[in-house]
């Protein structure tokens, strides 16, 4: 499954490099995080709770990022492994200056799902995906606007 | 575990029964209770075979908790008909041959049982309409339909 | 023949049990002590298993044992092989690799079991099942026909040199010869994919050892009770009289229910021994998605030849079955596809190779049809571009390929699923089509209704679909028939039940001999505690072989009641008649004698029993056809498509069905019904989603959709009855006959429907999006 898409930050370019390898700050946007632990400067551990329709239940999971360009680009290898099912990804972000101090982030990547999430959520994951997506951008963005306020 | 004191009405008795709040209606009418003439399908509320009347209304029984049904009425295939003095409903199902396997029909004929209340002389359409939410796999429907048919003719020959 | 019973729409037996909730299916089978069975499944269609640790689930509150395969020690291996694999065939490749009870190095789909949880209840059982942890290293997938055969493919068994499970070649004349002739050649790539049968009542085993009687019984939701017990005794080392399976009343079956073994077929009895308590597992429907067997992936590549007047001359039909992960059933469904490619037709060359692949799915096994509406897809398929190359009607350039009523019995030269020749023993396959076009009006619609139909705007099309259903095929069922001293009949035979309606037609069978009530008539199918002897209920064969062994012993009982009351009532046997339980001389109806009384003084408490007679009116006999009976039918229907919202409605569906001698035309009537019903849906609404990991994206009832009362159109039946030469009753299996000829059928009203779009429709099932891609297609 695809996931791509474009998101405008109403922030400096450095800032949010920074923000997105903070633990703290990305524990508070994605939805439903429970924790974020910092292995390395290129590997990240936690934990979420994730709803898809009928399903719920935790994944704890494993970030890796390589292929760094700061503060333009890198690669995302995400796994996550939990009751329902199994989630794989890997992605890439780019981040471009944009005028008035914004930054545009483009992301795109290709997720593989096993288990119930897979056989039964199949139908919402794209759409729950989605939103979660979103509402997490946002928030980002919101901490970003607090940060170069 | 928590468990709640609960006691709900089946086919006209009154039982009195601790349930853990997790325990499916249908599970405890299955196993608590021994009414093994309701069936369970598909337990996502799809196929209907579960399907008993809860206060006269069809419900699917796989969506339900047991704890929910505190203080409500419930009646399922069994409060129906006997073997010896069945049902119009049922009786219309045995002459129009509108069962083979009879694993969703204990849920057809309570969905069936209220619909023909609420309406007493429905057409073809309104037939499969109301049944729609029953899964069968073995009739292709049409003797269903037939039998729908037919238990709406006894039943008002009865009144 | 006059028949008093036989051919009468006679109410059922089984139907107030059924009715009021009071029928025992398997998960109703309930014990004090039980416990309760989930399985740990794999989310992973193909990995190693690296490591499996269940220590958490063991100590879980409520959980009495947990399984891996290690735990098994030498009590794990494979399953035998159902259908053993053809010796008789010339050149052909088979290898066997049979599912495993638990997995031990390797997971070859989604869904298979890695270990089992046995706990106080179905709840605990399936959260301590959470609790086990996997390590998997997961292996690239194998679910492409064409690239699993690829020499690079990786394999989903690691000891064959390659994905191949089998391979056969079946020739009829000589095809490239007739080739050679044919003006008009045609040659399409055609895709299946596959469907579940989905029976309503998911699988389900209950096992209870008795350790101090040593003796074993187990409920399962099975088509063929007896060969569980004879397996499950050699796995378990009892004597097969040690172990009795009861396959109770079962919630549909439609060929996934016959499987030897399925895992969880092997484990339940194995842990109840070890345990000594009654286990129980009930199958949940998403279980049912992906451990249960599926059916109808193929890829053909066919070539048809045919002469200017549209009579074919030859067909060579190349094609790759997907068996999945193991192929216990050996070749059962890719021959029957080979068998039914030729039709009701009169082709005389003919070239079909197919392979078979593994791959990384669920194992195929039949399910209703049986390769059937495969090879009914393709041939009618052809047939349709063949007459809109060739300008010609769709029901005359089926007319003119039928085979003829004089050229019966017709050899079709190649073997089938029995291994034996494949022989259409009778029929008027003319005389079916015919019926079918007159009951549709074919020529009334062809000619003015479509026309002006079309003119109003409206997308409407007719198609007619013949087809013919091998059935009835060996070796061999049993029955034993006896008049008890109430007066009423006890009959037991071998096979089981699934809704098929046996309780009643094979009471009318016995009705018809003895001269008794049909409910008076108790029929027990499905335990083998009462019949020791029979295979199963598969390939449309309950009414044709138990069914002639019900009338052979009964033919057997009937002899032995006259014999007896002529002694009795002191005049000889072709004087009396039996009727309304009496056996009476018929001038002097009032001087006559019950069965009971008669039943009485066969099994004497005093005197001498003559050397040479048995007790009791009692029978045994067995029936085994010399081949299977074929059956045939043409269904036809009229459509009205919305070329925009891709909507199909059904406005007539007309079924002309010979399936030989009726017993019961409400029960025939029903089982063609739902046959449909299927057929509709594998033509439509389901269709099983793969995604390129294996993992199966529409596993629940709100994904893969059932037609429901609303997608069902009234099916009109008409029957003809040519009775097969093979058996006494002239009775042709027609279980599957329904879901046959759809999607072929379905395929070409769509067509017709969108007359002036040019699209070729070379897929089943079609969906509507499916639709809406092909018609883009056309327009890009």
């Amino acid at each position: 499954m695809k996931i791509e898409g474009e998101y405008t930050f109403d922030g400096p370019r450095e800032t949010l490099w920074a923000l997105v390898r903070d633990p703290d700050a990305l524990a508070a946007c994605v939805p439903g995080m429970q924790k974020v632990e910092k292995v390395s400067a290129t590997e990240f551990t936690g934990e979420i709770v994730v709803r898809i329709g009928p399903l719920g239940g935790s994944f704890s999971g494993r970030v890796l990022i390589s292929d760094e360009v700061p503060p333009v680009s890198c690669a995302l290898t995400v796994e996550g492994l939990g009751k329902i099912g199994f989630a794989k990804g890997v992605g890439r972000i780019e981040m471009q200056e944009a005028p008035e101090g914004k930054t545009l982030m483009k992301y795109s990547g290709e997720a593989q799902i096993g288990g119930k999430v897979a056989s039964v959520g199949q139908r919402l994951f794209d759409t729950v995906s989605k939103s979660m997506i979103k509402q997490g951008l946002d928030k980002l963005n919101d901490i970003l606007k607090a940060r170069a306020a | 575990m928590q468990t709640f004191q609960r006691s709900v009405t089946v086919n006209g008795e009154r039982f009195e029964r601790t349930v853990e709040p997790r325990l499916l209606l249908s599970d405890f009418l299955r196993h608590e209770l021994g009414l093994t003439g309701t069936h369970v399908g598909c337990e996502h509320g799809i196929c209907g075979a579960c399907s008993v009347l809860f206060d006269g209304q069809p419900a699917r029984s796989c969506l339900m908790f047991a704890a929910q049904a505190h203080e409500h009425e419930i009646v399922t295939v069994e409060g129906l008909g006997t073997i010896e003095n069945l049902h119009p409903v049922q009786q219309a199902f045995r002459e129009a041959h509108g069962l083979q396997c009879g694993f969703c029909t204990p849920g057809i004929l309570t969905t069936v049982t209220a619909f023909l209340e609420r309406n007493p002389n429905p057409d073809e359409n309104e037939i499969r309409e109301a049944i729609s939410g029953n899964l069968c796999r073995c009739t292709g429907y049409q003797h269903i339909v037939d039998a729908v048919k037919l238990a709406a003719k006894k039943l008002q020959a009865q009144e | 023949m006059d028949r008093k019973y036989i051919g009468k729409r006679v109410v059922r037996n089984e139907d107030p049990r059924l009715l009021t909730g009071q029928a025992q299916f398997v998960d109703d089978v309930q014990f004090p002590g039980m416990l309760h069975a989930a399985f740990l499944r794999s989310e992973y269609a193909h990995a190693r298993v690296l490591k499996v640790d269940v220590s958490k689930a063991r100590e879980y509150p409520g959980v009495v044992a947990v399984f891996t395969a290690e735990d098994m020690g030498r009590d794990w291996f494979p399953g035998p092989p159902l259908v053993s694999p053809p010796p008789t065939v010339k050149d052909v490749i088979f290898h066997s690799r049979r599912q495993v009870p638990l997995v031990k190095d390797k997971v070859r789909h989604a869904g298979e079991a890695v270990a089992v949880v046995i706990a106080e209840s179905r709840y605990i059982a399936e959260d301590a099942a959470e609790q086990i942890e996997v390590e998997y290293e997961p292996l690239e997938v194998v679910l492409d026909l064409e690239k699993a055969l690829a020499a690079d493919s990786p394999r989903v068994h690691d000891d064959l040199e390659s994905n191949l499970a089998a391979q056969l070649f079946q020739k009829k004349g000589d095809y490239e010869a007739a080739r050679k002739e044919a003006e008009v050649v045609i040659k399409r790539r055609i895709v299946i994919e596959r469907g579940a049968a989905a029976a309503m009542e998911n699988r389900g085993i209950v096992a209870q050892w008795d350790a101090k009687g040593r003796h074993l019984t187990v409920w399962d939701t099975t088509q063929a009770p007896i060969p569980i017990r004879n397996g499950l005794a050699a796995r378990l080392g009892l004597s097969e009289s040690q172990v009795r399976v009861i396959a109770p009343f079962i919630g549909g079956g439609f060929g996934p229910k016959i499987m030897m073994f399925y895992p969880e077929e092997m484990l339940i009895p194995w842990v109840a021994m070890k345990l000594n308590r009654p286990v129980k597992w009930i199958e949940d429907r998403r279980e049912n998605f992906y451990a249960t067997t599926q059916e109808r992936g193929q890829v053909h590549d066919v070539e048809i030849a045919l002469d200017r007047d549209g009579r074919i001359l030859g067909i060579k039909d190349d094609f790759i079955h997907d068996t999945g992960a193991y192929d216990p059933y050996g070749l059962t469904i890719p021959i029957n596809t080979q068998c039914h490619v030729m039709g009701g037709y009169d082709i005389k060359n003919f070239s079909s190779e197919f392979r078979v692949a593994f791959t990384n799915r669920i194992i195929a096994t039949p399910v209703r049809g049986a390769g059937r509406p495969q090879g009914i897809f393709v041939i009618e398929r052809m047939l349709d571009l063949a007459a809109r190359e060739l300008g010609m009607d769709a029901a005359e350039i089926r007319r003119r390929n039928l085979i003829q009523p004089h050229a019966f019995p017709y050899q079709h030269e190649i073997v089938d699923q029995a291994f034996a020749p494949l022989v259409l023993d009778s029929g008027n396959y003319p005389a079916v089509l015919d019926k079918a076009l007159e009951m549709i009006g074919y020529e009334k619609f062809v000619k003015e209704e479509q026309p002006r139909l079309r003119k109003e705007g409206k997308y409407v099309g007719i198609a007619v679909a013949p087809f013919i259903e091998t059935t009835g095929i060996g070796p061999y069922e049993g029955a034993r028939v006896t008049v008890e001293t109430s007066g009423r009949v006890n009959v037991a035979t071998g096979i089981g039940t699934q809704g098929q309606g046996h309780f009643t037609s094979f009471a009318q069978v016995v009705a018809e001999q003895i001269g008794i009530k049909v409910s008076d008539v108790r029929v027990t199918t499905g335990d083998t505690s009462e019949f020791h002897w029979g295979t199963g209920t598969f390939a449309s064969r309950g009414a044709v072989v138990a069914g002639n062994a019900v009338h052979a012993a009964s033919s057997i009982v009937r002899g032995k009641i006259l014999k007896l009351a002529s002694k009795v009532l002191g005049a000889p046997e072709a004087e009396l008649e039996l009727e309304d339980g009496q056996v009476r001389i018929a001038d002097i109806p009032q001087k006559s004698v019950s069965l009971g009384e008669l039943a009485a003084l066969a099994n004497p408490l005093r005197g001498a029993v003559e050397p040479g007679t048995e007790p009791g009116l009692e029978s045994t006999a067995y029936f085994g056809p010399q081949y299977g009976a074929t059956a045939f039918g043409t269904h036809a229907m009229i459509v009205e498509t919305d070329p925009e919202t891709m909507m199909v409605k059904i406005r007539r569906y007309v079924v002309a069905e010979d399936c030989g001698t009726v017993l019961n035309p409400l029960i025939l009537e029903g089982q063609i019904h739902g046959g449909v019903s299927m057929g509709l849906g594998n033509s439509y609404y389901e269709k099983l989603h793969y995604d390129e990991n294996g993992q199966l994206l529409n596993a629940s009832f709100a994904d893969y959709l059932l037609v429901s009362s609303t997608e069902m159109p009234r099916i009109e039946v008409g029957h003809l009855e040519t009775p097969s030469p093979l058996n006494e009753l002239g009775t042709k299996g027609v279980g599957e006959a329904g879901a046959i000829p759809v999607p072929a059928l379905f395929a070409q009203a769509v067509q017709n429907a969108l007359h002036d779009r040019d699209f070729e429709i070379l897929e089943m099932p079609l969906s509507p999006n499916g639709l809406f891609e092909l018609l883009n297609k056309e327009t890009e």
